[in-house]
């Protein structure tokens, strides 16, 4: 894994370049018609980014076509992960999407809930009980704070209101 | 838990019955989204309201800053909100008549809004360094007619109040096409765009008189013109009234409170009494006038002529000058 | 007036009760605030500017500078404790407060914190009140063409904070400058990778970017390996900061305290790339340089000096000129008007009493935070104690509860988790994070201030190198560049030969 990782950072800073001058400026930045110096438009920055992110890429290129022999023995000292370890990642990208997706129909509060103990079945906490008490307490002390103390707008959703 | 089965059931009658609702509005605390950062002009004026505000609702107002894009962003969050009257918006010249009139691709028009009625105005001023050697308007207006692009002016960024002011006064003074003969350096936000004039980055700056009175007192920047007809406190310079230039009127900043455009008659109406309310507190209109705003309180109806007949003369000059922003 | 009679005037005005009483909470409401995620101490200050409308001006003043005050020490304790910095300006207490938590050092940790804080803010005081005028003034002559300069420069600091391969801290640098480039233009006001959603026009929202990039990736990590937190018990011990290393850190303290100072002075930078600089400054000049980053002392008390010494001199604009160099002192102002005071040289003359007050109740301030910072500390810390399965649901949720309350905005709880994937799989690579959060910093100042510079001079270059200032910073910024480089070529050069003698005594 790392005795190639400057040469797939360096791959992907060249393939990251090349989408963005081809493709990504191009299209995403506008430039409107009565830009008086090159300097001044709006795709002068962003190009220029590009440019360095190039050149970042090919030395990340040529430091990692150097480097292949060296360090043989590092995946010996990596942890084996399994196929499950993919599952748990997946798993909490679901959690998060459907987290942020659920805040303003649920309600922060419920949201929380819900998710923080999902989180500790996914990271498989030795406490569960501890874990499943601060669930509902954790967002509940946070809504009483942040709603009464600090008097942030905390999302309802459409089902049950706190006072 | 009774509290929480109580709130379930106040809930469902919202959500279901929107009429009934209505027959009790308000029955628990109103969000007020106030587009720009803490510590702003808007917010201070928006937080100052909220008190006297508050005792005329009975009932709590959640002051809520959402920030970003010169307004847009916490515009079209109460765009998107429900007509329910429990969402509203401290609307501000530049979200809602310098921003429509100049960027095309806005997310917002006018028409999205409805507007419950406008508490404040603020005079603009333009003003330069005491060093720069203009005196009046026509000083610096010949200086940008026989040098184009040597005079430039601050602003809080495209699309502000300050960005159209500058080429609108320029425009008013006698300059064929400010755009061309006079530079525009966009800065982030309104105290950047004052210390550009004291540093010398710009050469003079027009914003509202509240934002340059500290430096006007302290004799940092000289006032050259004030666009109300009556004097302001504090700056010696000439009104439009002196001036003979009424049109410099319609160039003023204010602040009013807006619904998405279903909001119903009702509530609006009972906007428009909450606000006559709280703008005859004498605390409230005493801090204010501290600041060098003008209270002035518009029904609904006035505002929004108002509102439109500023938004007008802002889209005219803009389309006259070539300004807008396309995409 | 005489001096001394300034001094006792402005006693005069503060040696009550009240006033004490106002410090003291407004640095523990600001030590509360700042210790949470997402409060940063710029909402703090705005939350109790309400509370002062009623107030003498000056305890309402002096309630806002604790709020300030304690607000920028707190963000260092969950910085410290759970990797996620509590105001942007803790960002840099990261880079080494975490791994010495890691190491059950966190109470070493958060005592340095506190003692870098506190000096550092007494030096940012006395140089407020003792060169308020001159600094002031210089700051003046910064203009667009000055800050590019100022920040090129600054953006040196990425080298320090690389880690072990400078062309990865620069590819996250660059990442960091193209994601600060979304929202709308400065100069034209067209759209810039937003799709023209006006929830991107305004920018990705910082402290989301903040948050995102250093607390998920933890939780992530977690997630992938629960294992890993067995048999770690992450106790306090009983260890606090002693007097011997103190005084090995005060070299640090003192230099991290004057780029504060420095940095403070000109409106417009702010804390975070304050407390950077000062970092990177450190480990150039420490003999510990191999330690930073994973763990050293002296790099906890560089970055709490570097932002703590912005406090008291962010004030220096205020108070000589009437401009605001951050937001927060913007809002400080807004205290100032409403009592009818306006800040500039103008108050030197005819609110004597007042000013004078504040340099009183602001050195106060520095004591009362070493006493009100300690007793935090010491209520904080047993948030290491907690079992990393609960700890850990609780810190997302925390982040997700703080970063809406920044702007109110679920969009950004989906960006924080948008950018905690793109830190997890930098970490996964080696990839540093420091550098891209630098430079997504420092990426539009960059950017705003060059542009202001070729609209100023009709698009010629050579504004860029108008007067003393920009020269200074051009001739360090080559001295610096030509020094990493060196520094680079030579460490790649050792390193070659460590490996090729370790091959051959396998080999052998």
């Amino acid at each position: 894994m790392l005795k190639s990782s400057h040469f797939t950072i360096g791959l992907a800073s060249l393939a990251l370049s090349a989408f963005l001058f081809l493709f990504a400026i191009p299209t995403w930045v506008t430039t409107p018609g009565n830009v008086s110096n090159v300097v001044l438009s709006p795709v002068f920055w962003p190009y220029a980014l590009s440019g360095v992110l190039a050149l970042v890429g090919a030395g990340l290129l040529i430091m990692g076509s150097r480097e292949i022999v060296a360090a043989p023995d590092d995946a010996a000292d990596a942890p084996a992960h399994g196929t499950e370890a993919w599952m748990r990642l997946g798993a909490m990208a679901v959690l998060m999407a459907v987290y942020a997706a659920a805040i303003p129909r649920l309600g922060m509060v419920w949201a929380s809930m819900l998710a923080f103990a999902a989180a500790a079945f996914l990271m498989r906490t030795r406490h569960p009980l501890p874990a499943l008490v601060s669930a509902v307490a954790v967002p509940l002390i946070l809504y009483a704070f942040f709603a009464h103390v600090a008097s942030v707008a905390v999302p309802q959703g459409d089902f049950v209101r706190l006072p | 838990m009774r509290h929480l089965v109580k709130g379930a059931t106040i809930a469902a009658a919202v959500s279901v019955t929107a009429s009934m609702a209505v027959a009790e509005y308000p029955e628990r605390p109103i969000t007020m989204v106030i587009p720009y950062g803490p510590g702003g002009a808007t917010d201070i004026s928006a937080r100052t309201i909220s008190e006297p505000l508050t005792t005329a609702v009975d009932n709590p107002l959640v002051m809520v800053n959402r920030t970003g894009a010169g307004g847009a962003t916490g515009s079209v969050s109460v765009q998107n909100a429900n007509p329910d009257g429990y969402t509203m918006l401290f609307a501000r010249v530049g979200s809602h008549t310098v921003n429509p009139a100049m960027k095309a691709t806005l997310p917002y028009t006018l028409d999205d809004f409805r507007f419950v009625g406008v508490y404040e105005i603020n005079p603009v001023a333009c003003a330069v360094h005491p060093d720069s050697g203009y005196d009046s308007m026509e000083e610096l207006v010949a200086e940008v007619n026989a040098n184009p692009g040597t005079v430039s002016y601050s602003s809080s960024g495209v699309g502000s109040l300050l960005h159209l002011a500058g080429a609108m006064m320029l425009r008013e003074f006698g300059v064929e096409n400010p755009v061309e003969s006079a530079i525009h350096i966009p800065l982030k936000g309104g105290g950047a765009a004052a210390t550009a004039v004291l540093n010398g980055t710009a050469t003079f700056i027009c914003t509202n008189s509240s934002a340059l009175a500290s430096f006007v007192t302290n004799e940092q920047l000289k006032p050259l013109v004030v666009t109300t007809a009556e004097p302001v406190v504090g700056f010696d310079a000439p009104t439009s009234a002196d001036l003979d230039m009424p049109q410099l009127q319609r160039l003023v900043g204010w602040t009013g409170i807006a619904g998405p455009d279903g909001l119903p008659d009702d509530i609006a109406a009972t906007w428009g009494e909450w606000l006559a309310e709280a703008t005859s507190d004498e605390e409230f209109v005493s801090k204010m006038e501290a600041r060098g705003s003008v209270i002035r309180l518009m029904d609904p109806v006035e505002s929004q002529e108002f509102i439109e007949t500023q938004y007008e003369v802002f889209r005219e000059l803009v389309d006259d000058l070539g300004m807008r922003i396309e995409g | 007036m005489s001096f001394i009679d300034s001094i006792m005037a402005g006693l005069a005005l503060v040696a009550n009760v009240e006033s004490f009483l106002a410090l003291a909470i407004g640095v523990t409401v600001g030590v509360i605030a700042g210790a949470i995620p997402g409060m940063s101490a710029t909402m703090a200050v705005a939350l109790t500017l309400p509370f002062t409308f009623s107030l003498a001006p000056i305890t309402g003043i002096l309630l806002l500078l604790g709020v300030y005050k304690g607000g920028i020490f707190a963000g260092s304790i969950p910085a410290i404790l759970i990797k996620t910095p509590g105001t942007p300006a803790s960002s840099a207490t990261v880079l080494d407060g975490y791994p010495m938590a890691e190491k059950g050092q966190a109470g070493k940790a958060l005592g340095m914190a506190l003692y870098a804080s506190c000096t550092a803010d007494l030096i940012s005081n006395m140089a407020l009140i003792m060169f308020a005028g001159i600094l002031a003034s210089f700051a003046l002559n910064f203009g667009p063409p000055e800050f590019f300069t100022l920040i090129l420069f600054s953006l040196t600091i990425i080298a320090g904070v690389s880690g072990d391969s400078l062309l990865k801290g620069i590819f996250s640098a660059v990442l960091g400058l193209l994601f600060a480039t979304v929202g709308l233009d400065l100069v034209y006001g067209t759209n810039r990778f937003n799709f023209n959603d006006p929830n991107l026009m305004g920018g990705l929202n910082f402290i989301a970017v903040l948050i995102g990039l250093f607390a998920i990736p933890e939780i992530l990590n977690m997630v992938w390996n629960p294992a890993s937190a067995d048999g770690k018990t992450r106790s306090l011990g009983a260890k606090w900061v002693t007097f011997a290393e103190y005084k090995r850190c005060f070299r640090s303290i003192i230099r991290g305290s004057l780029i504060g100072v420095f940095l403070g002075s000109i409106p417009g930078i702010g804390a975070a790339p304050s407390a950077f600089l000062s970092y990177s400054e450190a480990r150039r000049k420490s003999k510990n340089r191999e330690n930073f980053g994973k763990g050293e002392i002296e790099g906890v008390a560089a970055s709490e000096a570097g932002n703590n010494g912005v406090a008291g001199a962010t004030l220096i604009p205020l108070l000589a000129l009437g401009v605001p160099g951050d937001v927060i002192t913007a809002i400080i102002i807004g205290a100032f008007m409403i009592h009818g005071l306006q800040p500039g040289p103008m108050m030197f003359i005819m609110n004597v009493d007042i000013i004078y007050g504040m340099f009183l109740g602001l050195i106060i301030s520095s004591v009362l935070l070493l006493f009100v910072g300690s007793i935090s500390i010491r209520a904080f810390r047993y948030v290491a104690d907690i079992p990393r399965g609960v700890l850990f649901p609780a810190v997302m949720v925390l982040c997700v509860y703080g970063v809406y309350a920044v702007n109110n905005n679920i969009f950004d709880v989906g960006v924080m988790f948008a950018m905690g994937w793109l830190g997890y799989i930098m970490l996964r690579a080696n990839i540093p994070a420091a550098p891209f959060l630098i430079a997504f910093i420092l990426g539009p100042l960059l950017e705003d201030n060059f542009r202001q510079s070729m609209l100023m001079s009709g698009s010629s270059p050579w504004i860029l190198a108008r007067g003393p200032i920009t020269w200074f910073f051009w001739t360090v910024t080559l001295i610096t560049v030509v020094a990493i480089v060196r520094a680079g070529v030579k460490g790649h050069r050792d390193a070659r030969r460590q490996r090729r003698a370790a091959a051959e005594t396998r080999a052998g």
